[in-house]
């Protein structure tokens, strides 16, 4: 349950693969400026589809978290992830986990703290995952 | 309806199709018929429209395979109560139908299914962000966030809708829980502890549409569909400030009670989709059945339950009844209807509420049954 997993690009996420393995996260703008998720093909909010990749700068708050806890097993205790939303400082929303080493306490997680986005690997033959951290 | 749970042996489409045999029986008609059949499938899917050869269906007017997750049972009686509304069919059977259990597999297995670990949903995937509970539980922490809604609170939608289970016949779980058990059950996403979670189940479970005249000459009480809406945000995976704080049910429900010319203070019972015990909170919330915010003391008040004043999921919804999506609390809804409800049965039941949500609260159905054909 811990770490990240096996994650291999597609079309639609290449350069975006790209830029991650260069430890930057990238966004859609459009010609108006607003910012999109990078899944989307048209801004969503003003539909146009002249997007262009744009770095964002990494920061985040929190919108909300949950904790995954994996099914406990004879011999081994239970695992718990902590799945989050972050409100990139740009606007658009994203859904990872929180990956700090060692792992932040759930207890201490509030609405509108401030996250950073990093990137992990499943192994050196994956893509590269991005995660929140604590900022 | 189909035995319902565990239940093995048979595939997908064989329980759609007993169950639009049983449902027809049921009606007092014969298949020959029914001239419109609407489908559905589950996790598991394997049902299409070729379930009409597998029914011998001839000369259908009216024959269409629909998705819209969790709200599609709703959806279905809303398409056919048009189809008889217009004329284009005069007897529509619609089913839904789902065979994700196998034994000596966990029900967590049948809905965990990894993604391809490729692409934006293998991106999400990769992250940890797996399957149905992972969202909701942070739609549900949204809620706490901003409400101080708790666990606790959750938790007495759980125990009350297993003492309804208790008194229904066919649910999977009817041992009597308390919130003690509820706070004592194994976390699977945080904040939602096992016993927020609905079960898994096989099996079938088919309704037949038809105008009212016909109605009034079949086997059964008539059951009249007055009014309906549904609602799609469309904001899955996106920037969303209503996320786990207001669903579509804001819109469906009371667009739905305005066509019916009910007012929420007339309903007599709710059968609200429960996924999870959340989603039964904020339809509440969303319904008017309390403020915005404050389904989290509404529900802990002591409305639920049998001994309660509030006519809540009075089968034991899918939390602990069965699990067959919006076919759930459409079942319910209108075995409460026709008053054949058995020892769950709510003394008044006039006017049903019914809701179907599906994905992550992204798309909902809601219906208003009447054992009247108008409001009155």
């Amino acid at each position: 349950v811990s770490g990240v997993g096996p994650l291999a690009r597609d079309a639609a996420t290449a350069e975006f693969c790209d830029a991650a393995a260069a430890g930057q996260f990238l966004l859609r703008r459009c010609p108006a400026g607003h910012a999109s998720e990078p899944a989307v093909a048209q801004c969503t909010t003003c539909g146009q589809t002249d997007l262009h990749w744009d770095p964002a700068g990494g920061g985040a708050t929190l919108v909300s978290w949950a904790v995954s806890w994996s099914r406990p097993s004879a011999g081994e205790p239970a695992r718990q992830t902590i799945l989050v939303i972050g409100e990139l400082d740009e606007g658009p929303w994203w859904w990872t986990q929180l990956a700090d080493d060692p792992p932040a306490d759930p207890e201490a997680l509030a609405a509108g703290i401030r996250l950073r986005i990093e990137f992990r690997r499943a192994d050196a033959g994956h893509e590269a995952v991005p995660v929140f951290v604590l900022a | 309806m189909t035995p319902l749970g565990k239940v093995y042996g048979l595939t997908s489409a064989q329980f759609a199709a007993e169950a639009v045999r049983l449902a027809v029986a049921d009606a007092g008609l014969g298949l020959a018929d029914v001239d419109g059949l609407l489908t559905s499938s589950g996790v598991s899917g394997g049902i299409s429209i070729d379930l009409q050869r597998d029914l011998g269906f001839t000369d259908l007017r009216l024959l269409s395979h629909m998705q819209a997750y969790g709200s599609t049972a709703g959806a279905m009686v809303q398409f056919a109560s048009m189809a008889v509304q217009s004329g284009m069919a005069s007897v529509v059977a619609c089913v839904f139908a789902d065979s994700p259990l196998q034994p000596e597999r966990s029900a967590g297995a049948a809905y965990g299914t990894r993604r391809a670990p490729a692409g934006w949903w293998g991106m999400l995937g990769a992250s940890g962000v797996v399957g149905a509970n992972p969202m909701y539980a942070l739609a549900a922490r949204r809620h706490m966030e901003r409400y101080g809604t708790t666990s606790e609170q959750l938790g007495h939608i759980a125990v009350a809708q297993r003492a309804w289970a208790a008194l229904n016949p066919v649910a999977q779980l009817r041992e009597p829980i308390t919130l003690a058990d509820h706070q004592a059950s194994r976390w699977i996403v945080e904040p939602f502890h096992l016993l927020d979670c609905c079960l898994v189940s096989n099996g079938g479970i088919a309704v037949i549409v038809t105008t009212a005249d016909r109605a009034a000459s079949l086997a059964q009480p008539p059951v009249h569909v007055l009014g309906w809406a549904q609602a799609h945000p469309g904001r899955y995976l996106r920037r969303d400030l209503d996320f786990g704080l207001v669903s579509g049910a804001a819109s469906a429900g009371p667009a739905a009670l305005a066509m019916a010319g009910f007012d929420l203070a007339e309903v007599d019972v709710v059968e609200l989709y429960d996924c999870y015990t959340f989603t039964v909170l904020l339809t509440l919330e969303d319904y008017g059945f309390c403020p915005k915010g404050e389904g989290g003391p509404f529900v802990a008040s002591g409305v639920l339950g049998p001994a309660g004043k509030l006519r809540l999921n009075t089968g034991g919804g899918q939390l602990s009844g069965y699990y067959m999506w919006g076919m759930t609390p459409l079942s319910e809804a209108v075995m409460q209807a026709r008053g054949q409800a058995g020892a769950r049965q709510a003394p008044a039941h006039d006017v049903v509420l019914v809701s179907g949500n599906g994905g992550v609260l992204d798309h909902h159905a809601t219906l208003v049954l009447a054992s009247q054909a108008a409001a009155q």
